[in-house]
């Protein structure tokens, strides 16, 4: 008797308790398990399982996360694409695939592209690398600009300002231009021991390429002719050999001699690592710098890390005319290296509603916003709502610390000129033939012009073996311009 | 069971099926994608191409630099490590004091990782923070560019297969020595034989067809080498530290060019089949000699 009033007890409560835990499932994707796919983490891959468990708490779904080693991923995933498999509901992706993935990919509903989270996007993410051809086919998940990182004791040290304006007939501050880098690395370098000039990644294999896009974005980006850096946007002819790329990559040569010795060797670990260590006075990179170099367990210049959008320059090469085109004002041109990962949803995905929620959630101000501070998610902010909640960012930075690094994410972000990274079929191709001539000019072997005139045959020979008119269409609608 | 006994293809089967199925069809199937132009990126349709990949191969400048790069790290890596083995290990052989002790602490770098041999050696070798240009610095010179200048860079890959591999001989030419017949020796030294006559007229001949087999095991897995010179160098300055195995593998899962690939795969393996035939054939007068 008594074990059937506790069994009756029990049923009751839990008739009781029902309409409680259905009201907990918003929306309610009870019995519903998505397959997400990703890179092997903790990068990315952590930042799926943390969205994770808050959606299931939140929506009484199931997220199953599926990693593989960065190699195995691209051919997984348009593997399964290209062949209609349901396998997985959400990919999560580098931009560069994007154009490879796109036909198979469905578009994300038209009621998360409204309201304030929407707006919340910061432009260049919600307008061109989530839009391929008119639609929006992905969700940025993981911003990833360059900007400027530098050590503010060194630039505030009042010997250093008088000995600088002594030798270059200006004040010592954060950089407007190329130029002006390229005389504060000289200056580092000659007059304070201990000190080199800046850190980039010049490594082959080392992230090299994307440093050297910074630096030839400032002469090739030209407001007035949008997606013309890499290709001529109608005849998918290569730019790289232009007068502004060939500056960009004397003036990339020129700060590996203002580096440390060992800079030949540095891939962006070991920019963050210099930085960190205090060896140089500044750097250029993505986010990650400022926060490594602002915690006092990895860093000996803590609470000295400045920040700023990168240095641009006055003059842009204009390839329609051959000429150099001077402005009145510095144009910043900040670059979207390599552009942040993606989210999508494959139209093969039986359950494409759920995946869009998911994504939707992962990518929410909240969550994004958790994911930007915490550790190992390698989640740079993307949002403008990530860049201005001083709060959140206090745990990290000095609140000037905090006031810069957030106000040049924000400034790089939403610059009219934002260059926009190459983002094309067969990518790797294209920049392996970069990186190999690349170490040979760095090494000396070869001069500037003669590097990007070999990069720039062989860019147009990949071209055409892959298909002039199919690349051209792809470069396109990754520049936006369809 | 006699062997007509048709129950024998019950006991077989099972195992010529195992080998083909394990063995036999990777290598066909490898083979058979030789012929085929196959790219993931961008996806395209496998199409038959016959021998156009090879075609391809043997025009490509980038394949006959890295077949010389690698032959020169291989044969010089391997030459000093038998040259340096062979001494050690004629060191070993003797009674001398701590000699255990030695035998122990010589094997040691073969037991570690290639890759964790290559960070070491990365930090070991880096110019502003590594004790080695931090030892250079003290005595007046200047930074080496131990990783960034083509020859200090192969040198420097060359140093690191030595350290690590060089027990490996030291390992299979003290069994080799431990092995040589004693009385020999006695007899040698009964002509007073001096120990540079009975090296060059005992120990080496004798040795020679163990030396010959150690020499040749290490040349192969050389040519191998891609784990050091992916974590030192990534193939550089340009391609000049690039071996075959680190082009093939920018090629299959850099770029997906599957096709090529396995054509590179392919003619990694005659490459060094070629070298493996000439070598033996060289060596055989010498062998036959000995024997």
């Amino acid at each position: 008797m008594k074990r059937v009033l506790k069994q009756t007890s029990l049923a009751v409560a839990a008739v009781l308790a029902a309409p409680a835990v259905w009201a907990e499932c918003s929306p309610d994707f009870s019995g519903v398990e998505i397959t997400a796919t990703t890179q092997t983490g903790p990068y990315i891959a952590s930042a799926l399982q943390n969205a994770a468990k808050g959606w299931e708490a939140q929506t009484c779904g199931k997220v199953k996360v599926v990693e593989f080693p960065w190699s195995e991923l691209y051919p997984k995933i348009v593997t399964t694409l290209a062949s209609g498999d349901d396998a997985f509901d959400v990919i999560a992706f580098a931009p560069a695939w994007a154009p490879d993935f796109t036909p198979y990919l469905s578009e994300m509903p038209a009621s998360y592209q409204e309201g304030e989270d929407w707006q919340d996007i910061a432009p260049v993410y919600r307008e061109s690398l989530m839009v391929w051809n008119g639609k929006v086919l992905s969700q940025t998940m993981d911003g990833d600009v360059h900007t400027y990182t530098y050590r503010i004791d060194l630039f505030e040290d009042e010997a250093n300002k008088a000995g600088f304006k002594e030798k270059y007939g200006y004040d010592l501050a954060i950089p407007a231009t190329w130029t002006e880098y390229l005389d504060i690395a000289e200056y580092f370098q000659d007059n304070v021991d201990g000190v080199w000039g800046t850190a980039e990644a010049f490594r082959r294999g080392g992230q090299q390429f994307w440093f050297l896009f910074s630096h030839a974005a400032a002469y090739t980006s030209h407001p007035d002719f949008p997606g013309s850096m890499f290709f001529d946007p109608d005849t998918m002819d290569a730019q790289i050999n232009n007068p502004g790329w060939v500056k960009g990559l004397e003036e990339y040569i020129r700060a590996s001699k203002l580096a440390p010795p060992s800079a030949l060797n540095f891939s962006f670990g070991e920019v963050n690592a210099a930085f960190a260590g205090g060896q140089v006075a500044q750097s250029i990179g993505w986010g990650d710098t400022g926060v490594i170099a602002a915690d006092p367990e990895q860093s000996k210049v803590a609470g000295s890390v400045g920040s700023a959008v990168l240095p641009s320059a006055r003059e842009v090469y204009n390839y329609k005319t051959g000429e150099w085109d001077t402005f009145d004002e510095v144009l910043n041109t900040p670059f979207m290296a390599f552009g942040g990962w993606q989210a999508a949803v494959p139209e093969m995905s039986g359950k494409k509603d759920a995946a869009w929620d998911f994504i939707s959630y992962l990518s929410s101000p909240e969550v994004s916003g958790e994911a930007t501070v915490t550790g190992g998610t390698g989640v740079n902010p993307y949002r403008i709502s990530h860049t201005t909640n001083m709060e959140r960012w206090a745990s990290i930075f000095s609140e000037r610390e905090a006031k810069e690094y957030l106000g040049a994410q924000q400034a790089s972000v939403t610059a009219d000129n934002v260059a926009l990274d190459m983002r094309l079929p067969a990518y790797f191709s294209y920049t392996e033939i970069l990186e190999i001539e690349l170490s040979k000019a760095l090494s000396g072997d070869v001069t500037p012009q003669e590097a990007l005139d070999t990069v720039a045959a062989g860019w147009n020979e990949l071209t055409d073996d892959l298909g002039r008119e199919e690349q051209l269409a792809a470069y396109r609608a990754s520049m936006g311009l369809n | 069971m006699t062997r007509e006994d048709p129950v024998k293809h019950f006991f077989l089967w099972p195992a010529v099926l195992i080998v083909l199925v394990m063995a036999i069809f990777p290598l066909i199937y490898s083979l058979a994608n030789s012929f085929m132009s196959l790219r993931l990126i961008p996806p395209r349709p496998a199409r038959f191409v016959g021998l156009e990949n090879y075609a391809d191969l043997m025009v490509d400048d980038r394949f006959w630099q890295v077949v010389s790069t690698t032959s020169f790290i291989a044969f010089t890596s391997v030459t000093l490590q038998f040259v340096i083995g062979f001494a050690i290990a004629l060191s070993l052989v003797k009674r001398v004091p701590g000699a255990d002790f030695f035998r122990v602490s010589f094997l040691l770098p073969m037991l570690v990782a290639p890759v964790a041999v290559a960070l070491v050696a990365r930090q070991i070798l880096n110019p502003t923070m590594g004790p080695l240009n931090q030892l250079t610095s003290f005595f007046g010179f200047s930074n080496l560019p131990f990783l960034t200048e083509t020859k200090w860079a192969l040198g420097s890959l060359i140093v690191v297969e030595i350290w690590q591999w060089t027990p490996l001989v030291i390992l299979l030419l003290l069994a080799g020595l431990q092995s040589l017949p004693e009385d020999v020796y006695e007899a040698a030294e009964l002509e007073n034989a001096s120990g540079w006559q009975q090296f060059w007229g005992i120990t080496f001949p004798l040795m020679l067809p163990m030396s010959a087999a150690v020499y040749f095991i290490r040349v192969v897995e050389s040519f191998k080498i891609i784990d050091t010179v992916f974590v030192m160098t990534g193939g550089g300055p340009g391609i000049s530290t690039e071996t075959l195995t680190l082009y093939a593998y920018q090629e299959g899962f850099k770029k997906f060019n599957l096709g090529y690939t396995s054509a590179l795969s392919f003619m990694f393996l005659a490459v060094v089949l070629i070298i493996s035939l000439v070598y033996l054939a060289i060596l055989k007068p010498h062998l036959e000699k000995y024997k």
